[in-house]
Parts: C-alpha cells; sequence; structure tokens
C-alpha cells in the first residue's frame, strides 16, 4: 500500500454539522425579516444592511491581518459567517434615519471591540450585535428617531420616535393595529418590525436544530405576561407587548447566540425567565424598549451560571445516600 | 415496536448495509502469523513455546500472569520462528510469537468437562476467553464479582456503524450463542438474563426472541447503545453509580461473542483463537464479515478482501467511533478485534478544529451527562483538577461529543490527554 494514511485519534467520522452551517442557518432565517424590512422601510433599509454586513466583514479581516497576523487567505479559509449574523443582527437593530457612518461605526464596535478584544468567535462576552446597538443608541440620537413605514421609494419622512411599544407604555394603546404590528406596518428598527418573518425564521431554525424551541417561547412568554401583571391584569397588552417593539427579534436571534447563553439545559431555562422578567420589569420602569439592555445585563452573568449549574455524570445522583 | 434506550446520546448513520447480508466466510490461511503475548486487559502473558518448537492448532503458548490477564493459544499448526518484539495496533511494542504455518492444520482441544459452576469458570479462564465488544477484558475476571449479582445482560446492540460481526453472529450461531449466554448464567448462578439488540437487526430479535430463558429487549439505534452502562439502564433500568462496577448494581454485561466463545470453549473444548471479523468502509474491494484467526497480518486480511482502493485515507482497527486509527498495514489482528474499516476521505472527516462556540451539544449529547466543553478548555490550559470537576474520570470515550462537534473540535483526545496527565500526577505523588 502505497498511500498515506491518516493516522488520529477516534472517532474517525464526524457529523457533517460545522460553525459555519450553523451561521448559514442563522442567516437564512434572518432574510425574512430583512425583506420585510426593505418592503416597509425601502432601498435605503437595503443599503444600510448591507452596509453593517460589509463592513463587520471588513473589520474582522482587518483585524485578523493587522492584529493577529494571519494571512488573507487564512482569513476567507477560517471565515464562518459569524461577523455576517453580527453584520446582519446590528444593520436590522437600526433606524433607517440614522446616518450611513453610524452602520459603520456600530459595526466597528462590534466586531473590534465587544467580539474581537475578548478573542474572536465564542471568547465573546456580550452580543456584538447587542452591545454594538447599545453603544450607538448611547451615542446618537437618530437612533430613537423612526420612520413612518409606506413610502418605499419616497422621500424620507422622519416620525419623532414613537414604535407602537413606546405608545404602548406611555398612553397605555398602541398606535397601530394587530395584523400591522404581526406583519410589521409599525415604525420600528429595520428588522424588528416584522413579527411575522421573525417567527419564521424561528421555525426555520427550530427544524434546523439551531436553536432550542423552548427558550424563545419562555423568553415571549414571561416578558408578556409580566407586563399584564404590572398593568393591572389587564390582558389586552399581552399582544402588543410582543408584537410592538423588538421582542420578537431578541427572544428568537439575540437571546439564543450560543457564545452568550448558559451551557446546561436547566441554566438555560433560569437563564430565559430571568430575561423575560428583567425585560419586563425594565420596560415597566423606563416606559420604553429594554430588550437590548435586559439581554446585556443578563450576558454578564453567564459565568455565573456556567460556574454553578453544572450536569451530574450518570449515576452521580445516588452517590450521597451511599 | 416498542424500544428501551438510554438517556441522550446521538444518532450516527450507521452504513451497516454494506456488509449486513454477506454471511460470514472462513479467511484463507496464509504462511505467517503473529500472537501479541498482550491481546488482553492486563498483565501480558509469558511465551510458554520456545524457538523451534512445533505446535498445534489450539495449543497454549502464552500462559496469563497471573488472575487479571489470559492465555494465549496458537490458531494455526507450525512451527515457532522466533519470538519478537513489534508494534501492536497502539503503536506499543509488544513481545510477539511468530509461527510459521504449515498448513496442516493439526488440532489440539481441550478435555471435555461437566458443565458445572466451578467448570465453567476454570475453562472461561484456561480458554484464555476476553470481553469481545472491544476492550479484551479478561472474561473470568468478570465473571467472578467481588458483590452479589441478579442480572445478566447480554450485549447485542452493536452500536459501532459498520460493524456486522455481532449481527451476523447471531443469526448464524443463534442456538451456540443462547447456550454459551446460559453456561455464563451458570456460572454466575443468575437466571435473569435479558439480551439488548438494536431495532435495525429486527431478524436477530425475531430469531433470539424464540428461545426460552432469554428477555430480549430491542433497544433503540442510538449511539453508544452498547456501553455498559447505557445497556444496563435501556435494559433493566437500573442506574450503574459514577466510580463503581456493574457488578456492584447486581448486574454484569457480556457480549453475545463472548457468550459464543465460552459455548466452544465449553462444549467443544475449543480455546478462543478466532472469531468474526467485520471488514468494510469505502475503500474496501470486497466488504466481508469473515472468520479470522488471531494472529493474521492485517495486509493480509485486506488482500483476502480484495486489498484497498487507492483513495483510501484511514485503516481503523475496530469501529469507527472508538477504534484505532492505524500508521500503516503492518499491524498483527488480535483475538478481540471485531472489525477492520478501511474509509475514505469523504468517509474519514479531517477538518482542522476551530474556536468553541458553546453550542453545548456535546454536553447535550453526552451518554454520561458530562460537560466536555470545560474539559477540554480546563485540559488545553493545564488545570486538570478543574476538568475532574467536569467527570473527566466518568468519560469512556466513547466519541459521541467530538461527533456532535460543529467546530470539530478534538474533545476525545483532550479528555485521554487529561486522563495521562491525571495517572501521571498520581503516580507522582
Amino acid at each position: 500500500m502505497n498511500t498515506k494514511l491518516v493516522y488520529s485519534g477516534s472517532p474517525h467520522i464526524r457529523s457533517n454539522s460545522s460553525t459555519r452551517r450553523i451561521m448559514l442557518d442563522v442567516v437564512i432565517a434572518l432574510i425574512p425579516a430583512c425583506v420585510m424590512g426593505v418592503i416597509w422601510f425601502g432601498l435605503r433599509a437595503w443599503l444600510w444592511l448591507a452596509l453593517t454586513v460589509i463592513s463587520a466583514v471588513v473589520f474582522e479581516f482587518l483585524f485578523n491581518i493587522v492584529i493577529n497576523k494571519k494571512s488573507f487567505l487564512q482569513c476567507v479559509r477560517e471565515f464562518d459567517l459569524t461577523s455576517v449574523v453580527t453584520g446582519m443582527l446590528l444593520g436590522m437593530n437600526l433606524s433607517v434615519c440614522v446616518e450611513w457612518y453610524v452602520c459603520v461605526l456600530g459595526s466597528a464596535f462590534a466586531i473590534i471591540v465587544v467580539k474581537m478584544l475578548f478573542g474572536g468567535t465564542g471568547r465573546n462576552l456580550f452580543n456584538p450585535a447587542i452591545a454594538g446597538r447599545i453603544f450607538l443608541l448611547l451615542s446618537f440620537t437618530s437612533m430613537t428617531k423612526y420612520m413612518a413605514v409606506g413610502d418605499v421609494f419616497g422621500e424620507l419622512t422622519i416620525a419623532a420616535g414613537a414604535t407602537p411599544l413606546t405608545e404602548l407604555y406611555t398612553s397605555g394603546v398602541a398606535n397601530a393595529s394587530l395584523l400591522d404590528m404581526f406583519i410589521g406596518r409599525i415604525p420600528g428598527t429595520i428588522g424588528e418590525t416584522s413579527a411575522a418573518a421573525l417567527i419564521l425564521g424561528g421555525i426555520y431554525l427550530v427544524i434546523r436544530k439551531v436553536i432550542d424551541f423552548k427558550l424563545p417561547l419562555i423568553y415571549i412568554g414571561v416578558t408578556g405576561l409580566l407586563t399584564v401583571a404590572f398593568y393591572g391584569f389587564d390582558f389586552g397588552m399581552f399582544l402588543p407587548s410582543i408584537l410592538g417593539g423588538g421582542l420578537m427579534l431578541g427572544a428568537i436571534f439575540m437571546a439564543t447566540d450560543y457564545v452568550t447563553t448558559p451551557n446546561t439545559k436547566l441554566g438555560n431555562i433560569i437563564y430565559f425567565v430571568l430575561l423575560g422578567a428583567l425585560t419586563a420589569v425594565l420596560r415597566w420602569y423606563k416606559s420604553s424598549e429594554c430588550v437590548s439592555y435586559a439581554i446585556m445585563i443578563m450576558n454578564m452573568t453567564v459565568p455565573l451560571f456556567d460556574r454553578y449549574i453544572v450536569n451530574k455524570p450518570f449515576g452521580a445522583h445516588d452517590k450521597k445516600k451511599a | 415496536m416498542k424500544a428501551n434506550t438510554f438517556k441522550r446520546g446521538v444518532h450516527v448513520p450507521d452504513h451497516k448495509e454494506i456488509t449486513m447480508e454477506k454471511p460470514v466466510v472462513e479467511m484463507e490461511q496464509v504462511s505467517d502469523y503473529y500472537f501479541s503475548c498482550s491481546q488482553h486487559m492486563g498483565a501480558p502473558a509469558s511465551p510458554v513455546v520456545g524457538v523451534g518448537d512445533d505446535v498445534k492448532r489450539g495449543q497454549l503458548i502464552a500462559a496469563a500472569s497471573g488472575g487479571f490477564s489470559a492465555n494465549v493459544y496458537s490458531s494455526v499448526s507450525g512451527t515457532v520462528k522466533e519470538i519478537v518484539r513489534r508494534k501492536n495496533a497502539r503503536g506499543i511494542n509488544n513481545d510477539y510469537i511468530y509461527i510459521v504455518n504449515d498448513f496442516e492444520d493439526r488440532t489440539a482441544v481441550l478435555p471435555s468437562i461437566e458443565p458445572t459452576k466451578e467448570n465453567i469458570l476454570n475453562r472461561v479462564f484456561e480458554a484464555g476467553i476476553v470481553g469481545l465488544g472491544g476492550a479484551a477484558f479478561p472474561t473470568a475476571v468478570k465473571l467472578k464479582p467481588k458483590t452479589p449479582v441478579d442480572v445478566l445482560v447480554i450485549n447485542g446492540a452493536e452500536c459501532e456503524p459498520y460493524l456486522n460481526c455481532d449481527y451476523r453472529l447471531m443469526l448464524e450461531k443463534a442456538d451456540e450463542v443462547v447456550k454459551g449466554v446460559k453456561l455464563i448464567a451458570t456460572a454466575l448462578g443468575v437466571s435473569d438474563i435479558y439480551v439488548g439488540i438494536e431495532v435495525n437487526k429486527p431478524l436477530a430479535i425475531e430469531l433470539l426472541s424464540k428461545f426460552n430463558g432469554i428477555k430480549v429487549i430491542p433497544l433503540k439505534k442510538k449511539y453508544p447503545q452498547g456501553a455498559e452502562k447505557q445497556l444496563i439502564y435501556a435494559c433493566t433500568g437500573r442506574v450503574v453509580k459514577t466510580a463503581t462496577l456493574p457488578s456492584d448494581s447486581g448486574c454484569v454485561v457480556q457480549n453475545v461473542a463472548t457468550a459464543y466463545a465460552i459455548y466452544q470453549a465449553v462444549n467443544e473444548g475449543k480455546p478462543l483463537y478466532e472469531r468474526i471479523m467485520t471488514i468494510s468502509g469505502g475503500a474496501v474491494n470486497q466488504p466481508k464479515n469473515i472468520l479470522v484467526r488471531s494472529g493474521t497480518p492485517i495486509k493480509a486480511i485486506l488482500d483476502f478482501c480484495g486489498g484497498v482502493k487507492d483513495n483510501v485515507t484511514k485503516l481503523i482497527l475496530g469501529g469507527p467511533m472508538m477504534g484505532q486509527a492505524l500508521e500503516n498495514d503492518d499491524v498483527i489482528c488480535n483475538k478481540a478485534d471485531g472489525g477492520l474499516l478501511a474509509l475514505t476521505e469523504e468517509e474519514a472527516c479531517r477538518v482542522e478544529p476551530s474556536p468553541c462556540i458553546n453550542c453545548s451539544r456535546c454536553a447535550q449529547h453526552c451518554p454520561m451527562h458530562l460537560m466536555p466543553m470545560y474539559i477540554d478548555f480546563y485540559t488545553l490550559a493545564g488545570k486538570y483538577d478543574m476538568a475532574v470537576k467536569y467527570g473527566v474520570n466518568d468519560c469512556f470515550e466513547c466519541g459521541v461529543c467530538s461527533y456532535v462537534c460543529p467546530a470539530k473540535r478534538t474533545l476525545v483526545q483532550s479528555i485521554k490527554l487529561c486522563k495521562g496527565k491525571l495517572k501521571e500526577m498520581s503516580a507522582k505523588k
């Protein structure tokens, strides 16, 4: 036999899953919501999404080449689409009213500061897109100005920052019908408004076994029910509170990020219950959208979950009795 | 069909169709045989024949040194040429007795015995029988548990992909296997006998269900269904506590091939020197189930199966999940090896590991409910005591974590490294 054999440890076969495939699934799942964003907010939304994605990828490559001293080819080989997902999520979290450089700055902050400086893929403490959004929210007032929907190719008309959710919390009534909120014909960020498209993407992720369907349901359910409880058990609050703001996007795509969630099933369930509760409390206290703050705060607690909630080995349960 | 199983684990494409329908054929003899003195777990046996001695088939050539060891028998008749040191499959040097075959097959048999408890136990030890499920643990040791047992579980799960050696044995030698199982039960003094078989072998389930005195348990097709603790849980519902033996929970597990070997040793006086082996994989020209004499060079086995194709990337002794990759084909097959695979580039995934993305799939699928990502992390960081906290000592290296890992991390290697380092550390103390 002349062929050179590979000599390596077991197992010798591997499943066909890969990081790139998982991230591709997330990208595919995000596409419907992006399409809806473009339909409601016009081509400018498309441009902003493209800008955040491209700049996120460029910043990742630049960091790897300049700081990590990797060759361009190596970067291409190791390219795992995580920066594309970060770019897409960040773009979906922007209002179309922001200036172009806001998109680029947000990507730079998300990729360089939040992701790469902490060690790159899998080592970030916070979800880069969430941290990027919060950075922009604190820095640019245009982030909280939203465009009225409908004028796809028309001039940009800016409505002064009132998503149905803020309306709901300030005046008690959402300024849009449930159907509009479901399909996304409401003011908001590019990707958060269409609950239908986000749920569709979520179902795809569940079918592809990328996420556990229980976790977004827990998050959405806890937030909705607690909101109902805070407002004197007014069950009319339930649907507007989960459809009117960024909860769908946050619960299905941002909070379920593998890196910034606990590693055990039990830990995840507790984490998502607390996340839902924190979101409801912050929203009630601040009378405005707080999903991203809640996720960022809970991201900080993940190491604690992983430290104190550890799987017990099979057969370890009876140890104490013996 | 109602099927039992254990918690977690993973569905692996089994590729059993390649050799499932192929009846066992006896491999033709070759001229050179090498018998390792260390074909089992435990102390190596010491040679009892000298250079130039004439040996028969079934003659003792190396005697067990102590209780935790096993006798070695010649599988051919011929002359002892040399006692050499050469590398085994794991690359470790062992003593090998080199016998040149005279193709006469003069056969020696052990004297016939009454199948009483004492006699069976002695014969199992005398015949050099070891666990044929893969670990090659001396069976005589396992049949003398320190605590009383009330259940015998027979492993016919064969959860390793590609392998069909146990399946073909159950189909072709069902009578003998069941008699062997009853002999084990006599030796242990138990009457509760479960035979666990995965549902992808319906013919075997049907066939063995016809016998009285054994309960056939259909098991879900899931890897690692044939692992000792998982099998016990699936068949009896008992949970074997960590760091204890199955016998501490009243169970003993034996493989069907071991049961057959015990039948042959007790009823036919035939010591363990040959077994059924599956030769499979995409790079084998003629995949087969063959009866192989121990001590046969791997190269001869592959030649018997039409040789390997040019696109072979990996040779594996054993199954693809827990087997041993071979450096070259200059390796000898031992009496417990049940599979030989030649995999192509596509089958044997070779992807560089990338950073862990904390997807926790390894923890979700680990049949021992461990957290392999932390064991990997702390092992690579040199913090072996932290790896213990996440259960490295309970791992039996089934390979599920590495199999499911999307980042293709080499988790099992880390675990093996960690165990080695922990052993080193405890030896120093």
